[in-house]
């Protein structure tokens, strides 16, 4: 036999009809699966929004109850709503640029490729547009908060606030190590297979 | 007939005229029954959800193939993400033949059940291209499945085709 054989024979394979689909049931399962991944999607994108909001609005109260004079929380606040505000660009961004599997087999493939790289990037940056704005808005708000407690009190301790700011330096390097142990262990090797599968496509 | 009920008639007529194609592909990407029925679902789900961008000028046989491999690749790497395991490595010589219709006889669905092994051990897009190539379509058909030029999809078939012949040697000799 040869591959003009084989393809005689694979042409003449009996095949079930696609009329049996139920339409019906498919229409359904597309409702659940579209209501449950938007009510997901929402929840995220809420949790988020309203965590840095929320953040956002307890410094401004706080900054509020010292006075003018604690004007630097207003930075912290600006500084805490721009994290927030990259994070729903991102959302909306990843949203619009996302390409339908109707697209050609390689064009799909580039558009994941330059997704993954995308969040890759966003993943080791982290530092750059998500810690140390939130590090200098912490650093500020305690600074200002510590200048306008009276003398006696232990939050003016030199060693109180150098103790928080380990702490909290403390938990920033563990959040980036976290995600950079997800960049190696789930993005990267995923990113190796799709360059894998483009590399063999247009291998010749 | 209002726009949703025209849609789905539309969409139903489609199913039944390229089912084939889906079974196909379906057959080609997962093995065990469970996850071609998996599959079959999550291909027509995509092909419900991308309806609406379907442009009348593409052809219908083009966009179900696009869909379809689009859908069976990225689930592929979801389920092997999933579990460590899709499909044991594929035994050409030893297949079942239990997936026929009793429309096909013996020989012929022995020779289809080894070209759909011969077809899960290769790498995913050169599946692709056996399955378009299986298929009968002309090089720009499957240059507009794939999005490679038709030049590249000559060079990307002549080995496609050559690693499937490979794989076939064997049952090629059988039933000479």
């Amino acid at each position: 036999m040869n591959l003009h054989d084989f393809e005689a024979v694979w042409k003449r394979q009996e095949l079930p009809r696609g009329a049996e689909a139920d339409l019906a049931a498919l229409h359904a399962t597309f409702a659940t699966k579209n209501r449950k991944l938007a009510a997901t999607l929402l929840v995220r994108d809420l949790a988020e929004a309203s965590a840095g909001i929320f953040v956002a609005a307890v410094m401004g109260f706080v900054g509020w109850k010292l006075g003018p004079t604690a004007w630097p929380v207003a930075v912290a606040v600006a500084l805490v709503l721009g994290v927030t505000g990259v994070f729903l660009a991102e959302r909306v961004r990843a949203h619009r640029h996302k390409l339908g599997v109707e697209a050609t087999m390689l064009a799909k493939l580039d558009a994941d490729i330059a997704e993954l790289g995308h969040q890759r990037r966003l993943l080791l940056s982290l530092w750059k547009w998500y810690l140390a704005p939130l590090a200098a808005a912490i650093v500020i708000l305690c600074l200002t908060i510590r200048a306008h407690l009276p003398a006696w009190s232990p939050g003016r301790d030199p060693w109180f606030i150098g103790g928080y700011f380990l702490l909290m330096a403390a938990l920033m390097v563990v959040v980036g190590w976290m995600n950079r142990q997800a960049v190696r262990r789930r993005i990267e090797p995923r990113l190796v297979e799709l360059e894998k599968l483009r590399s063999d496509l247009l291998s010749s | 007939m209002s726009h949703a009920a025209e849609t789905e008639a539309r969409f139903a007529t489609w199913l039944a005229e390229y089912g084939g194609i889906i079974h196909k592909i379906t057959r080609a990407y997962a093995v065990r029954d469970v996850d071609q029925a998996e599959l079959l679902q999550e291909i027509r789900l995509q092909l419900w959800r991308s309806l609406p961008a379907f442009r009348a000028e593409a052809k219908v046989s083009t966009w179900i193939y696009r869909v379809s491999l689009n859908t069976a690749m990225t689930w592929r790497r979801d389920a092997a993400a999933r579990t460590r395991w899709i499909e044991p490595d594929a035994d050409v010589t030893h297949v079942p033949t239990g997936a026929a219709t009793p429309a096909e006889t013996a020989d012929q669905a022995e020779v289809v059940a080894r070209l759909y092994a011969a077809i899960h051990a290769m790498a995913d897009f050169d599946r692709a291209l056996v399955l378009l190539l299986l298929d009968g379509l002309a090089y720009r058909e499957i240059a507009e499945v794939t999005g490679l030029t038709e030049n590249h999809v000559g060079v990307a078939l002549t080995r496609a085709r050559k690693r499937l012949t490979e794989l076939l040697k064997g049952i090629s000799h059988e039933l000479a």
